[in-house]
């Protein structure tokens, strides 16, 4: 019954459309401009910012924050592209691939870009469970760790976008706070920022390392969701592409300081080292302990970033396999996550394999690149059909560009 | 219900799961009684043939307050010590609220590194180091800290910014050992003991008197109350650390000269005699209200400047003795004065440190930093040309 509940939810259509700018507003909108924006600003720094820097520091030293600077600008690269999209679709993600590359093309791109997005989303699980079992929860086993987490994503993934947008519209004011904490902190110990230099003494190991390191971009992927179901404003593009850009500051930011605390000393990095490790100009126990709680709080947007995640993976699935099935995608995706965690993720020497190998790399630098740009390129290629369509008359043509939202909305192919 | 109160009562269910989620684990899984939990606020090291913790502990009492104690402990490694430790105590010790490790003579820092990756104690954890044992000095503090009240490494905590004290913390202390220069430092404590003959009686207070000779506590050995709690503290002088250990011990005012250089320090007294038409005028004394050191190197021809901006405050007394309201002069002579007595100190400290091969003002890291192509790792600090040059601003 909810299934059919969310179906009419979330995608509705306004309008059977006779103009292309009314055509804009063929699918429901489920994301607001502000929304977005605060999505973009969530996805720029959590997994950054959480246990990368560490990996970095522990094999590329002091100039990790430059691998990971690279890095973010790569992704704010893909978010220019997907803010694109955004402003100039018609429809969503996947209408629009449907329309251009055909349903059996659409299937198959959809199909790999939600194993793409299962894969970081398994990332973000395993870094997730080693912080905190390490550094919080230590008595706890992770395989009960695991379940409420997974719980709570499937939770998510029977929800709609418009839901998961708002839980972070909740919890981001407290995010922000204690980043802001941190900052003040970090500012007022002072640190030795000079110890960040020099820089690139050793090249060949900064490139390979940092190559090997890919499997960290691509954080911006989840937001082909939003292309063409976000209600976009005049300056949403301006205000996405901020938010982006000071998320991916702060990631660099905080990157810095730590590079620049453990750059003479990256073996004692692990795990369980965080920003509260960074004060290494300690003003004693008053500050400490309001650093490690703001550290702690904001790892929540791990939590959020890796639910639309799941959210995007479960999404893909379905309209691979044609069904609104979301409640047994997300079941079956939970025991899929459940396996590869306990069997593989868990284990550090294993998860080091799987994630730095140069396939895995080179993969994710590929699906990170070529997922905005075909987003982007078949965007306006439907936009141009239907506009054409529109002029020429064609009322078939013209028809298929709202078709496959209509059928949506009698629950054939909900997103 | 409107939508509005939905989302209030969503929102509250919301940060009640988180909270629930953040703390109940780590609760659950602890002994609830309060007295049952060990915490340790101190923690010695020694290192000869066995690594050998000293815990000063605090465990709450089902009565008002808590008790202060030590426990001594050995082990091959010190992993095994710190596991020794929990046996002894009959309880896991909490080592996360450590706020102070006391380092003995002959501890390698490699130790320290092993402390800060195996065991709980956190990298801002204050270090400081004992003329000898370690474990000698953490039971000197422990009856000081009875007898005066003072709690945690108050005395550390306040010197690292509000004395002229060259502190360091953990992670600190094991970069600076792992940089370019390979030298660290460390305060050294020392208590002062109440001369012969001058008397003597029970404790200073009667918590401390009756709670102090607890004796035995688990499988090690417990400090004693017998002995004397000393009558103040001293951290004047710096021990210096090399790769393999410590090198040595400066004095003061090579401690001073490394603190104007290598420590965030904001206050302090500096103190100097004044040439002034014609009279020397003693210990005319300022107090520092702000630093500002930076390190010019000279690749090319080896050397490095040290540039020191002080503002400081002179005394008040001395200062009208000198008629400075209305004399320039006498401004400008407490200022050179002030200026000569801090280049003092820093170049006495370069030398001073130069004979144990030991380099704290990181004149080699800056070469590092700044001319890696001309920086030769195995560099010696006798080498390098040093100048300083100190500016001071009286307010």
């Amino acid at each position: 019954m909810s299934e059919n509940n969310s179906a009419t939810e979330d995608v509705k259509s306004q309008s059977s459309g006779s103009t292309s700018g009314e055509r804009a507003d063929v699918c429901e909108k489920q994301s607001t401009s502000r929304q977005l924006v605060m999505i973009v600003f969530i996805m720029a720094f959590a997994t950054k910012m959480f246990l990368l820097p560490i990996f970095l520091i522990q094999t590329i030293g002091r100039d990790a924050y430059i691998a990971l600077a690279i890095g973010g600008g790569i992704d704010l690269s893909a978010l220019a592209v997907f803010i694109v999209c955004m402003v100039k679709a018609q429809t969503d993600f996947f209408t629009i691939l449907s329309a251009v590359l055909g349903k059996v093309g659409a299937k198959i791109t959809v199909g790999i870009i939600g194993l793409f997005l299962f894969f970081k989303l398994n990332i973000g699980i395993s870094e997730t469970l080693r912080f905190y079992s390490g550094s919080v929860f230590g008595d706890f086993n992770v395989l009960f760790m695991l379940v409420p987490l997974l719980i709570f994503f499937c939770a998510v993934a029977n929800h709609t976008l418009r839901a998961l947008c708002r839980l972070n519209e909740i919890i981001l004011p407290l995010i922000v706070v204690c980043i802001a904490i941190l900052i003040t902190v970090v500012a007022l110990t002072g640190f030795d920022l000079a110890n960040i230099f020099p820089s690139m003494q050793y090249p060949d190991v900064f490139k390979t390392e940092a190559v090997h390191h890919a499997a960290w971009l691509g954080d911006f992927t989840p937001l082909v969701l939003f292309v063409g179901r976000t209600k976009t404003k005049k300056h949403t593009a301006l205000f996405a592409g901020i938010s982006g850009t000071v998320g991916t500051g702060i990631a660099v930011f905080f990157a810095l300081v730590m590079s620049a605390a453990f750059g003479n000393v990256r073996v004692l990095v692990d795990s369980s080292t965080n920003l509260s490790s960074i004060l290494q100009y300690s003003l004693g126990n008053v500050y400490g302990r309001v650093d490690l709680f703001s550290s702690v709080i904001w790892s929540i947007s791990t939590f959020i970033e890796s639910a639309l995640l799941y959210y995007a993976a479960c999404r893909c699935f379905a309209f691979v396999i044609g069904k609104n099935a979301h409640f047994w995608i997300a079941l079956i995706a939970a025991l899929a996550t459940y396996l590869i965690q306990v069997c593989a993720m868990t284990d550090p020497t294993v998860f080091s394999v799987i994630v730095t190998s140069i396939v895995t790399s080179v993969a994710t630098l590929t699906l990170t690149v070529a997922t905005p740009a075909l987003a982007l390129v078949c965007t306006l290629v439907h936009r141009m059909r239907c506009e054409k369509d529109v002029s020429g008359g064609d009322s078939k043509q013209s028809g298929d560009c709202i078709g496959d939202a209509t059928r949506r909305v009698n629950g054939e192919n909900r997103i | 219900m409107t939508p509005r109160k939905k989302l209030l009562i969503y929102k509250i269910l919301l940060f009640l799961f988180a909270f629930i989620v953040a703390f109940i684990p780590g609760t659950v899984s602890r002994n609830m009684e309060v007295n049952s939990r060990v915490i340790v606020e101190m923690i010695g090291i020694d290192q000869g043939e066995e690594v050998e913790v000293t815990a000063q502990y605090v465990m709450p009492l089902e009565k008002e307050g808590t008790s202060k104690d030590v426990v001594t402990v050995k082990g091959s490694t010190l992993t095994e010590a710190v596991e020794t430790l929990n046996t002894a105590l009959g309880r896991r010790a909490e080592l996360g609220h450590c706020s102070i490790v006391i380092v003995g003579k002959s501890v390698k820092p490699q130790l320290l590194g092993t402390l800060m990756t195996v065991t709980d104690v956190t990298a801002d954890v204050y270090l400081a180091a004992a003329q000898d044992k370690a474990s000698e000095l953490v039971s000197d503090i422990t009856e000081f800290m009875k007898k005066t009240g003072a709690t945690d490494a108050d005395f550390i905590a306040y010197s690292a910014k509000k004395a002229h004290v060259a502190t360091t913390t953990l992670l600190n202390f094991l970069s600076d050992i792992g940089g370019a220069s390979h030298t660290a430092f460390m305060p050294v404590v020392e208590t002062l003991e109440k001369p012969d003959g001058s008397g003597g009686g029970g404790q200073s207070g009667g918590q401390g008197g009756g709670e102090s000779a607890s004796g035995q506590s688990g499988g090690g050995q417990s400090g004693g109350g017998a002995e004397e709690a000393p009558i103040g503290m001293k951290v004047e002088n710096l021990a210096l650390y090399a790769e393999n250990g410590r090198a040595g011990i400066i004095d003061r005012s090579s401690a001073r000269g490394v603190a104007w250089v290598s420590a965030p320090i904001e206050k302090g007294i500096v103190v100097a005699d004044v040439q002034y038409d014609g009279n020397i005028i003693k210990d005319v004394s300022g107090r520092l209200i702000k630093k500002k050191a930076k390190i010019k190197i000279d690749a090319a021809n080896n050397k490095a400047t040290i540039k020191v901006n002080a503002t400081i405050e002179p005394n008040g007394d001395k200062f009208n003795e000198l008629d400075a309201e209305n004399s320039d002069a006498a401004r400008k002579a407490i200022k050179g004065a002030f200026e000569n007595s801090i280049r003092n100190e820093i170049l006495k400290a370069y030398y001073d440190a130069a004979e144990y091969d030991c380099d704290p003002l990181f004149l080699g890291r800056q070469f590092y930093r700044y001319a890696p192509d001309e920086f030769d790792p195995d560099y010696s600090v006798d080498d390098i040309i040093v100048d300083a040059q100190v500016n001071v601003s009286l307010k």
